[in-house]
């Protein structure tokens, strides 16, 4: 068919009718001016984030940070919950099949992570698992009905020389602790202050009702390395390790240049 | 002794804020409380996420060669401790500490290893800027 006028003119029609009907479902936050080269500057008066950071040696790693030597308090039914999970004997977690760990075991890995400050926005680069964690500091609030996500929903402030975070929506599939589902309203708190020329401390309180019967704060530890780059990690590059539905840990063994063993 | 001596390097490592192979996976499939010796030729070295895999050709009392298939740290953690994809090559004459599988299969977590050169290959310390 040949493309006269009329016929251009028509799809041109039904091509904006189309747009005119679709806008208001993607309308759900007002239209955003473009950055100004006075917001592109306004960052440079901001704590310098910038970089690659790893919890430092001592600084509360392996997923935990350093809180309450016993851990979080529960109410009894968490308490009740945490001893039938640990009845069950399960040797590993998802993050043996590959599957991040979400908040706030995310920000507790062997791993770097790279800060971005751009307008309106502090964006966390994680090499474990390359995941990325989007913190918007342009103002806007929380939602009221979120999604459910493994890093949930951020927004953040800064206050003097430290960015306050505040997290909410997070996956059932995520947990708070080892054994300890979170609840639907659990809330993350976190607060990232330089406290030196290439150290931060990063002091993070989850308040959970139902699951936590008092704040959980855990302190962690970072060094920045100035000449690090974030390096590329694809769990499923070669995951050898698995657990299976019982909980059961295993490690598939066959020899990647032989025959496949048994 | 042994537990106490592993339990003692667990609150070391612990109180060090030492990260373990954990991050990743649990040590269960492992004997934590054993160690053991295996020696023979590197088969290959897979420098892959999440773990590193050395695939090790290694004669046993019957006189037939079995490959071990060993873990270690990941690529990302073992390149800013000093390692690279060349640290072990095939052909390479090696002995490697291991914790060897629970089930007995011919495998387990590196611990450490020595070259036939006297060369030594850890993967603990800090990591280097």
């Amino acid at each position: 068919m040949r493309s006269t006028p009329t016929t251009v003119l028509t799809s041109a029609a039904a091509m904006l009718t189309m747009w005119l009907v679709a806008a208001p479902a993607h309308a759900q936050a007002p239209a955003k001016a473009a950055p100004t080269a006075a917001d592109w500057a306004a960052l440079a008066k901001l704590p310098d984030f910038t970089g690659v950071w790893e919890v430092a040696p001592g600084g509360g790693g392996a997923g935990r940070g350093r809180g309450t030597p016993q851990g979080p308090s529960l109410t009894p039914a968490a308490a009740a919950k945490r001893k039938e999970l640990q009845s069950l004997g399960r040797e590993d977690n998802q993050t043996a099949n590959c599957v991040p760990p979400g908040m706030p075991g995310i920000m507790g890995q062997p791993y770097p992570m790279e800060f971005l400050l751009t307008p309106g926005k502090v964006t966390i680069v994680i090499e474990a698992y390359t995941q990325v964690r989007h913190i918007y500091t342009d103002g806007r609030p929380l939602p009221d009905d979120p999604d459910l996500k493994f890093h949930g929903t951020s927004v953040g402030q800064w206050e003097g020389n430290a960015l306050v975070v505040d997290t909410i929506g997070f996956s059932p599939l995520t947990e708070l602790v080892a054994n300890v589902p979170h609840g639907d309203q659990m809330r993350i708190r976190e607060r990232f202050t330089l406290t030196g020329p290439d150290t931060m401390s990063i002091e993070t309180t989850v308040t959970d009702p139902g699951v936590l019967s008092a704040p959980y704060t855990t302190t962690r530890v970072l060094q920045r390395h100035r000449s690090w780059t974030i390096a590329e990690y694809v769990c499923q590059e070669n995951n050898r390790n698995f657990v299976d539905e019982k909980g059961k840990a295993g490690i598939r063994l066959d020899d990647p240049a032989g025959a496949p063993r048994k | 002794m042994r537990t106490l001596t592993f339990a003692l390097i667990v609150v070391v490592l612990v109180a060090a804020g030492a990260p373990g192979v954990a991050a990743h996976h649990s040590f269960a499939p492992f004997n934590m409380e054993s160690e053991k010796t295996v020696s023979g030729t590197v088969k290959k070295f897979d420098w892959t996420n999440p773990h590193t895999w050395i695939w090790l050709d290694v004669p046993n009392d019957k006189g037939a060669v079995e490959t071990w298939g060993i873990e270690g740290m990941s690529p990302n953690y073992l390149g800013r401790r000093g390692w690279t994809k060349n640290s072990l090559k095939p052909g390479d004459k090696v002995s490697i500490v291991v914790r060897p599988m629970r089930d007995g299969s011919p495998g387990g977590m590196f611990v450490r290893a020595t070259l036939a050169d006297g060369r030594e290959l850890r993967q603990t310390g800090q990591p280097t800027d």
